[in-house]
């Protein structure tokens, strides 16, 4: 029963379908599967599959993108909640925060980068765009976060990673989170520059990088 | 080059019927769905021209009539000046002109090491000298940004150079009202005053909207450079599957929209200001997440879809010219740059730039810069068509040679071989035996030689004294003013 349930599940996001996503989630906790092995046994392993058709050519990333979104939308809504009331906290993984820096709006690089890192199992708190520096810094302390990931298309605005990555600085956070950056205007050496612990060219990148920073396999 | 440009317009994809399809599918999307606007300033022009407000959620919902009006008023002529007499290019019809570079690429291919490296002034001040000294370019934007100055100022230490060293107009994006003040003051120096620079503007200013559909806090500076007399040149990049529909018409009525838009705003606060259409679509590579700068979608989504759309409106418009995803000049290179170039030109696209890109606009090359000079040459041929009258048919001259003769030496050849062929000044021609004796070379290390001798030689027009100092003073004064 458990195993069909699950199979539900990791078909349902390899059809990129978020209510079957749901409604097969929801099955599963009625017959008494733990969330977390929900999560585990079924979404994470959809998504698994999902990253493994991409890295052959079979998906393209906006596949990637749907199974993530489709996959967020039962954690978020049916999961979490569960996992809440059994008093802990969260689902688990490094938690990333992401922002698109202050004046830029253009968001899309920031948002692939977010599906790939959650699908490849890390606790994804984007932030939005066009945020306050003070607002990121304050978003980082609150999650305790391990990777935080900036985010620029125009190099009028990249100037504020540097004056984020200062004030992480002043408020002594620096050494608790690992800083990426990247957009368009964004190269290696600007990452040198300011301070950064990485540049990641592309979303994958990003996942690598991340990986490489924090010690994993 | 001819001031009026190449004619051209020798092909066409779409019939009156698909134009008028992707226009009302454009009048659909700014009547229900409207523009997300982040500017307040453009938020309450609209609002006044009658425009239906969603305050809360910044949504402008924009009525057909103030998208005829805005057609209606925007000229179907605009000139493009240089600051040497001489070099004005016009703009209408069908009618081709070739330019190198688009905004500034954050890399550039090290002309001394080969290496891929980050961009500084110096580069922009090396580019824009090369294409003062390259005969087949009429105009310039960037393939370098200087990002060895703090990024507040990078666009005003941008145009400080490309003045200095470019003669011919150009065309540069000024992000932010403040440093476009600045950027009009440095022109208005230059020119002579203000009055003078809304007859004879030097330089047009590059606005981008942001896809899908968003007007952007940046853009205030479409209303400045309007009002000031600066043509506006449009360029909403959208990207097939990522900001815009996964097919080349839909997103072309995201851009589409958008240049509507934006037209309408410039001829409200300035009537029968000088706008640049481009509406192009792009596509994102779906594994890689890259903006491809020249795949066949890239050529069809420009030179088609633009060129088209521009000429079912009537305004002169924005094409591009030889940019690649390689990131080298190689033999990728070269097919890809051919590939856009002529796509553009057969089409008739009056702007054509882009050119020196590589690696998906990532990386500029001077080599490359040189190479689309060549290229240019080709492509101009090919647009001066074949000609058939009497004179070309020769009979005459075919019964005075006669069967088994020759024709080296008779007049005719002699009046028309010139004018018939584009004689070439890069692309190797020669015999093997004389290729192999001159060092066995590649294109790449031809144009590399050809880079360095025309940046050692070319030396263009100085600014007066005053001017330079003027100028100058205002790039030092931006600093104080922008660098926080």
């Amino acid at each position: 029963m458990s195993t069909q349930l699950m199979s539900d599940i990791i078909a349902a996001i390899n059809e990129f379908d978020g209510e079957k996503v749901k409604s097969a989630s929801r099955k599963a906790l009625e017959a008494n599967i733990s969330p977390v092995e929900i999560i585990q046994q079924g979404i994470a392993a959809g998504l698994l599959e999902i990253g493994k058709k991409y890295e052959t050519g079979e998906l393209f990333v906006t596949h990637l993108v749907a199974a993530a979104e489709a996959a967020k939308g039962a954690i978020k809504d049916v999961l979490e909640p569960e996992i809440r009331k059994a008093g802990t906290d969260g689902i688990g993984g490094p938690r990333v925060v992401l922002a698109t820096v202050k004046g830029d709006i253009h968001d899309i690089g920031k948002n692939i980068v977010g599906a790939m890192m959650f699908s490849a199992g890390f606790d994804v708190i984007d932030i939005g765009k066009d945020v306050e520096n003070e607002f990121v810094v304050s978003k980082v302390k609150e999650f305790d976060a391990k990777i935080l990931g900036l985010s620029a298309l125009l190099s009028t605005t990249i100037p504020e990673m540097r004056k984020i990555i200062e004030l992480l600085e002043k408020e002594n956070l620096r050494d608790k989170v690992k800083v990426i950056v990247g957009g368009a205007p964004v190269t290696e050496q600007y990452a040198r520059e300011i301070g950064a612990d990485a540049y990641a060219e592309n979303a994958a990148e990003a996942v690598a990088v991340s990986r490489k920073l924090l010690g994993m396999n | 080059m001819p001031k009026y440009g190449r004619k051209s317009g020798y092909l066409r994809f779409l019939s009156d019927e698909d134009c008028e399809a992707i226009h009302q599918s454009a009048i659909e999307v700014l009547e229900t769905v409207g523009m997300k606007c982040e500017s307040d300033k453009i938020i309450d022009i609209f609002d006044k021209a009658g425009a239906e407000i969603n305050k809360e959620k910044r949504l402008i919902y924009i009525p057909e009539h103030l998208i005829k009006e805005g057609l209606q008023k925007a000229p179907k002529k605009v000139t493009l000046w240089g600051r040497t007499p001489g070099t004005e290019l016009v703009l209408y019809g069908n009618y081709v002109h070739y330019g190198l570079g688009g905004t500034p690429c954050p890399n550039v291919l090290d002309i001394e090491t080969q290496e891929i490296r980050q961009s500084t002034k110096q580069d922009a001040a090396n580019f824009a000298k090369l294409c003062n000294a390259l005969p087949m370019v009429e105009f310039a934007m960037s393939i370098a940004g200087a990002l060895d100055v703090p990024r507040e100022v990078e666009y005003i230490h941008e145009f400080e150079v490309s003045f200095k060293n470019l003669e011919k107009p150009l065309i540069h994006p000024v992000p932010g009202v403040e440093a476009n003040e600045i950027v009009i003051e440095m022109a208005a120096a230059i020119v002579g005053g203000h009055e003078e620079l809304r007859k004879r503007p030097i330089f047009s200013a590059y606005c981008e909207t942001a896809q899908p559909l968003v007007f952007v806090k940046e853009n205030d500076n479409m209303i400045l450079n309007a009002k000031a007399g600066i043509p506006v040149t449009l360029g909403p990049a959208a990207m097939m599957g990522a900001t815009a529909p996964a097919t080349l018409a839909g997103a072309n009525v995201v851009t589409v929209s958008e240049n509507l838009a934006s037209i309408a705003l410039t001829q409200i606060v300035a009537p029968h200001s000088p706008v640049i259409f481009g509406a192009w679509a792009s596509v994102m590579d779906p594994y890689t997440t890259r903006c491809l700068y020249a795949s066949p979608e890239f050529a069809l989504g420009t030179a088609v879809l633009c060129k088209q759309m521009a000429n079912f409106y009537g305004m002169p418009n924005f094409g591009f010219a030889g940019p690649s995803d390689s990131k080298m000049p190689d033999a990728q290179a070269g097919a890809e740059a051919m590939e856009i170039c002529l796509m553009n030109a057969l089409m008739g696209n009056n702007l054509l730039h882009d050119g020196g890109y590589l690696a998906s606009g990532g990386v500029g090359s001077l080599e490359m810069c040189v190479i689309i000079d060549e290229i240019f040459g080709y492509v101009d041929r090919i647009l001066r068509g074949i000609e058939v009258t009497p004179k070309h048919l020769a009979v005459d001259v075919i019964r005075d040679v006669g069967p088994g003769g020759n024709f080296l030496s008779h007049r005719h050849t002699l009046d028309n071989l010139r004018d018939t062929m584009y004689l070439g000044r890069l692309f190797d021609r020669t015999s093997e035996e004389a290729w192999v004796k001159a060092g066995s070379k590649d294109m790449f290390t031809v144009a590399n030689a050809r880079v360095k001798k025309l940046l050692a030689e070319h030396q263009p027009a100085p600014l007066e004294k005053d001017v330079e100092a003027t100028i100058d003073k205002l790039v030092a004064d931006s600093h104080k003013k922008l660098v926080k």
